[in-house]
């Protein structure tokens, strides 16, 4: 039963995918109601405790389950895809948005079967499933080459990440027979190694860690409600959980807890100076992204997987208005560059939203991000203090970029001209949905409920020391006034010179492409040519050395068999002549007749000369015996 | 029955090549017909076959002595493995001969020489003589001379003869290889479940040695496996699309089924010993075939070479299964299954790759990659098909591809951790390719050369339907198939 909660949006989302392009009524009446469903059907399988298997074989069986924390992320997944796929449907370009339609849906069934995933094999068929669906949602426009690349990039990258989790697979059922997590803790030696690593492998790549952070870059030439839908509920968001749901499991190995964090934090800082450089809309919230998600791998490093989990249903609510709000400003101002919008006059509804979202990216005191984020700083304080100024640092950052982005995309000129609409209601009511989600989120400061909360996910929450709490507000205000001093004084920051260059992941993509891509390729085309030039050229030459035998052979046959030929009829002939001259006592037809035949014998022989030396043997020998026929006959 | 699955397409084709003065659609749908009648033969032996411990391993068998003193019969029977395979390979000459031919002459020669490289191909599967088999494995190369060498383009005849010289030469080793196989059991018999019940060469290293490394170059050169692949791109681009899906559905399964029938069956003491350099050949297979399948810019030449990919990997199952005389079984099983699954994904999938690859040709006579582009938009079922074909190529969960390569991988890795991890990688760079090549043909500019490029026909679309259908069911409910195929490799692995 529990599959239909992925086997639903999945299906009805190819079905929708294949009936090409319907009018925004229909396609948002449609995603709201299988969306929706889906929502009620995960409620009623986390209220009643559904299970599910699939047998494959034998020795493979696919298994799904709900467990508390699971449950969780099983129901913010189709609750923020439910308003981001309205929205798309509301305001993306009308060519092909069916398919855009069907392949959100889609992807969020593949998320949802990441989620209830009881196994390895099953977590990696939703894994490969959602990314390549987002090969196919970042490729959406695909008539300018360049968002396919990026598909493309995307797709490579995270599917090196999944490498790890196939290892992890395998190596799983090498040690105990089966892929159910529950063996994860049974393993012990390098087989534990392999599994505990693996996974971080391809959760880090999953979830736009450093050093694979830069496909997120690429991943916003997809739409920006697929940009939401990415980076709020789904392929993004499955990187973090996967690790917080195996946390017991994985945690035992030897410097795994440290090497996560080592990710976490290294992303959380670069991806924070990223961001705070961008001037490009879509990719400071990416690189913000990454940021963010790097809090949560520090949570999990830390040991609380539950504030990394909560983290991640925080940030999918704030995160997905803001990249549907960048998307209206960028689709209204034709380009991402912050530096052109300020649109807080022309669509005022939507900057309060955009107010909203980025208060809780920024982290502040009564918003949900903001409580998160603490959790996570007294969560890091447990591992150690010196780990928490880290995330402090981080969260500074966070501050400053959200500022700076709110600031930028919706601050007020103060004479406004543009001949610029403002959204309609049917596309900012995606965005309110989740404003309104974002500000319930606050509601986790009231501390008898966010502790009841973690009591029903199974997870306790982090004591902290007020100093620590004090020197984190601290960090938050310096990154809101360090925010607002950017935009005041260089709000054009980014866009040019070396901040423009190190804004690019601090130039990270420049060196996998260098590194990587392109001796890559080089070293296809140098292999395709050794294929060609030199692993052919073995049975090329022995073709020739044959070839050339074989003429060798034939010449050798038209010089020596032919001779034999001619010899023969000037045998015959001379025998003729001998036969005539002396034979005048015989009737002269005789000897006539044995000189023509013999002679026409010859030069038969010499015109059948076809090159296949057997006849010529046969020919030689049917004229021996007819010449010494005829003699007898004459003589 | 199983004879009758041979013996249907052989008088299909000879009853086209007595009526000369038959249509082009009547010739097409007698072969049809033929091929249809054939595989529903298939089918009721599948419904009669019986999976469990005490079911016989070689089921639907007959016997008729052909050469008493040399221990030569027409035998025939499947396990669950040639059933399978056989199964697969009647979907795919459907498939092929049902789809429109890329240059309508001769029609009824062209569709009489199918007939015959279809009744050879089962009949490869499906006898239990080794001298049959022999026998089936040249006719096919004569088939598929003929096919290549007067259907396909350019310089077809000369990769027809490549292709049959150098597979020829492949096959006179196997020949040499038999008859040392056969010589060295008393009575001498050509029966394959005698031998692999007898086990002839067990204890005898250098003869045994030989013996493989004879059977193993042959099933090598037919496989292909690195470094005896170069003949397969020539004859893959100069083949018409049809046939290019049986070289590859079909004609390269040969090889790897040879490989498992004779050598991992009847020489398991000599395969164990020399596991470790096949699965090291398979693993350059996989990693050359991939390589050099991203650097080629010619839409054939590359779904050619990620052939030699994907029979690397059934390859390294193969090894893998084969290591060992004893010991970890469930794993071997399990590889040896994965490998068998990939011969039927890869037919399937690769089938459907170069009928489209056909298509191509059929539209524009280039098969350049850079003389496309933006395809989506003038042909979206073409994309689509190709889209799901590519990613089932590059191993995407809930295709086939997936199930097998999973498998195998597994299996491997408890024999071969090292070379399974290495192989790993495989499955990202395949994954590279087909997605270059998914955006080079399909997105981007439309080339003006290429305006009116049609979308596929009501027939093709339904054949491509069909057999990516199977592509998906085995993807997600692959059951009925690894129940079947895992009957034959749990014996086959279990020494019996």
């Amino acid at each position: 039963m529990l599959w239909l909660i992925p086997l639903l949006p999945i299906v009805t989302g190819a079905v929708i995918a294949a009936m090409g392009d319907r009018s925004r009524r229909w396609l948002g009446t449609v995603a709201v109601m299988v969306l929706g469903a889906t929502l009620c059907l995960t409620l009623l399988a986390a209220a009643q405790g559904w299970t599910a298997t699939l047998i494959w074989s034998d020795a493979i069986r696919l298994s799904a389950e709900l467990t508390p924390l699971s449950a969780a992320i099983a129901l913010m997944v189709p609750t923020v895809a439910l308003a981001v796929v309205f929205h798309a449907t509301q305001h993306e370009s009308p060519q092909g948005i069916g398919r855009l339609t069907g392949l959100m849906i889609l992807f969020t069934g593949g998320m949802q079967l990441v989620v209830v995933a009881g196994d390895l094999l099953t977590l990696l068929i939703g894994w490969e499933l959602i990314g390549a669906c987002s090969w196919a949602l970042i490729a959406h426009k695909w008539r300018a080459i360049e968002n396919p690349r990026s598909g493309l990039y995307a797709f490579v990258v995270t599917r090196f990440g999944d490498l790890g989790l196939f290892a992890a697979a395998i190596a799983l059922f090498a040690g105990t027979g089966s892929f159910d997590y529950a063996g994860i803790a049974t393993l012990s030696g390098p087989l534990s190694f392999i599994v505990a690593y693996g996974i971080l492998l391809s959760a880090a790549s999953k979830a736009g860690q450093v050093p694979f952070a830069p496909w997120l870059f690429r991943a916003m030439a997809g739409p920006s409600s697929v940009s939401a839908l990415l980076h709020a509920a789904t392929l993004v968001a499955a990187g973090a959980y996967i690790i917080a749901l195996l946390h017991p499991s994985l945690s035992v190995v030897p410097g795994w807890q440290a090497t996560t964090i080592a990710i976490g934090l290294t992303t959380a800082l670069a991806g924070g100076v990223t961001g705070v450089l961008q001037n490009h809309a879509k990719r400071l919230l990416a690189a913000s992204t990454s940021a963010q998600m790097g809090f949560m791998f520090v949570a999990i490093g830390a040991g609380y997987p539950g504030v990394a989990a909560l983290h991640l249903i925080v940030h999918a609510t704030f995160k997905a208005p803001l990249f549907l709000v960048a998307g209206a400003a960028g689709d209204a101002t034709g380009s991402y560059r912050l530096d052109r919008m300020r649109l807080g006059r022309i669509m005022p509804l939507i900057a309060g939203l955009a107010v909203i979202a980025a208060a809780g990216l920024a982290g502040l005191p009564l918003t949900g991000g903001g409580w998160s984020k603490e959790e996570i700083v007294k969560a890091a304080e447990h591992a150690d203090f010196w780990l928490s100024i880290g995330v402090m640092i981080g969260g500074a950052l966070s501050a400053a970029y959200a500022t700076r982005f709110v600031l930028l995309a919706f601050g007020r000129r103060s004479e406004d001209d543009r001949d610029i609409a403002a959204p309609g209601w049917a596309e900012t009511a995606g965005i309110a949905g989740l404003g309104a989600l974002t500000l319930a989120t606050g509601l986790l400061w009231v501390s008898p409920l966010s502790d009841a909360l973690a009591a029903a996910t199974g997870f306790t929450l982090p004591e902290g020391s007020t100093l620590g709490l004090v020197l984190s507000l601290i960090c938050v205000a310096v990154g809101v006034a360090s925010g607002i001093y950017v935009v005041r004084h260089n709000p054009a920051l980014g866009r040019t010179g070396a901040a423009a260059a190190a804004s690019d992941w601090l130039g990270l993509p420049t060196l996998i492409t260098r590194g990587v891509v392109l001796p890559f390729d080089a070293l296809a085309r140098a292999a395709a040519r050794f294929d060609d030039d030199i692993l052919d050229a073995g049975p090329r030459s022995v073709a020739a050395l044959a070839r050339r035998g074989s003429m060798a052979i034939a010449a050798m046959d038209n010089q020596v068999v032919d001779k034999g030929v001619r010899a023969t009829a000037a045998f015959g002939d001379w025998l003729a002549r001998v036969a005539d001259r002396f034979g005048e006592a015989l009737s002269d037809g005789i000897p006539e007749g044995t000189a023509g035949i013999t002679g026409m014998l010859g030069r038969e022989a010499r015109r059948l000369q076809s090159g296949l030396s057997h006849h010529y043997y046969a020919y030689i020998v049917c004229g021996i015996f007819a010449v010494v026929a005829i003699l007898a006959a004459g003589a | 029955m199983l004879t009758l699955a041979i013996l249907i397409p052989m008088l299909g084709a000879l009853a086209l090549v007595l009526s000369p003065g038959l249509g082009h659609e009547k010739a097409r749908w007698l072969s049809i017909g033929a091929s249809v009648l054939s595989f529903a033969c298939l089918i009721i032996v599948w419904a009669l076959f019986r999976i469990g411990e005490e079911a016989p391993a070689f089921q639907s068998v007959a016997e008729v002595p052909w050469i008493p003193s040399l221990g030569v019969a027409w035998r025939v029977g499947v396990d669950g493995m040639s059933l399978a395979l056989s199964l697969m390979s009647g979907v795919l000459f459907i498939a092929c001969i049902a789809w429109p031919m890329e240059h309508p002459d001769r029609p009824i020669a062209y569709y009489a020489w199918f007939l015959f490289l279809e009744s050879v191909s089962l009949g490869l599967f499906l006898v239990l003589d080794l001298l049959l088999f022999y026998v089936f494995f040249d006719l096919s190369l004569v088939g598929m001379f003929f096919l290549i060498g007067r259907w396909g383009h350019d310089g077809a005849e000369r990769a027809a003869l490549k292709f049959f010289i150098y597979t020829l030469a492949g096959s006179l080793a196997i020949l040499l290889a038999i008859i040392g196989l056969v010589l060295s059991v008393d009575p001498i018999t050509f029966d394959m479940r005698t031998l692999i019940a007898a086990q002839p060469l067990a204890g005898m290293d250098l003869r045994g040695g030989l013996i493989l490394l004879g059977f193993m170059v042959g099933f090598a050169v037919k496989t292909p496996l690195f470094p005896v692949h170069t003949w397969l791109p020539p004859a893959h681009v100069m083949a018409p699309g049809p046939v290019s899906a049986i070289l590859a559905g079909v004609l390269l399964k040969m090889g790897t089924y040879g490989m498992v029938r004779i050598p991992l069956q009847m020489l398991r003491e000599s395969f164990a010993a020399y596991a470790f350099p096949i699965a090291l050949f398979a693993l350059a297979s996989i990693l050359w075939g991939a390589v050099v399948a991203l650097g080629q810019t010619n839409l054939k030449r590359r779904i050619a070479y990620t052939s030699v990919n994907h029979m690397g990997y059934t390859v390294l199952g193969i090894a893998a299964a084969g290591a060992m005389l004893a010991g970890a079984e469930n794993a071997r099983s399990l590889a040896l299954t994965g490998a068998v699954v990939e011969m039927v994904a890869h037919g399937l999938i690769t089938g459907a790759l170069f009928l489209i690859a056909g298509g191509f040709w059929a539209r524009s006579q280039t098969y350049d990659l850079d003389a496309f582009g933006g395809l989506a938009g003038v042909a979206p079922k073409l994309t689509v098909a190709a889209v799901i074909a590519a990613f089932a190529s590059l191993g995407l969960p809930g295709l086939a591809g997936f199930v097998a390569e999973v498998q195998i991988f597994v299996g491997a890795f408890a024999v071969f951790p090292v070379i399974a991890a290495i192989g790993l990688l495989g499955i990202l760079i395949t994954a590279a390719l087909f997605l270059r090549l998914l955006q080079q043909v399909f997105f981007g500019d439309l080339p003006t050369a290429r305006k009116g490029f049609p979308d596929l026909s009501r027939r093709e679309g339904a054949i491509l339907s069909v057999l990516l259908f199977l592509v998906v069911l085995i993807g997600i409910y692959p059951r009925w198939l690894l129940d079947l195929i895992g009957s034959a490799t749990r014996a086959i692995v279990g020494g019996s």
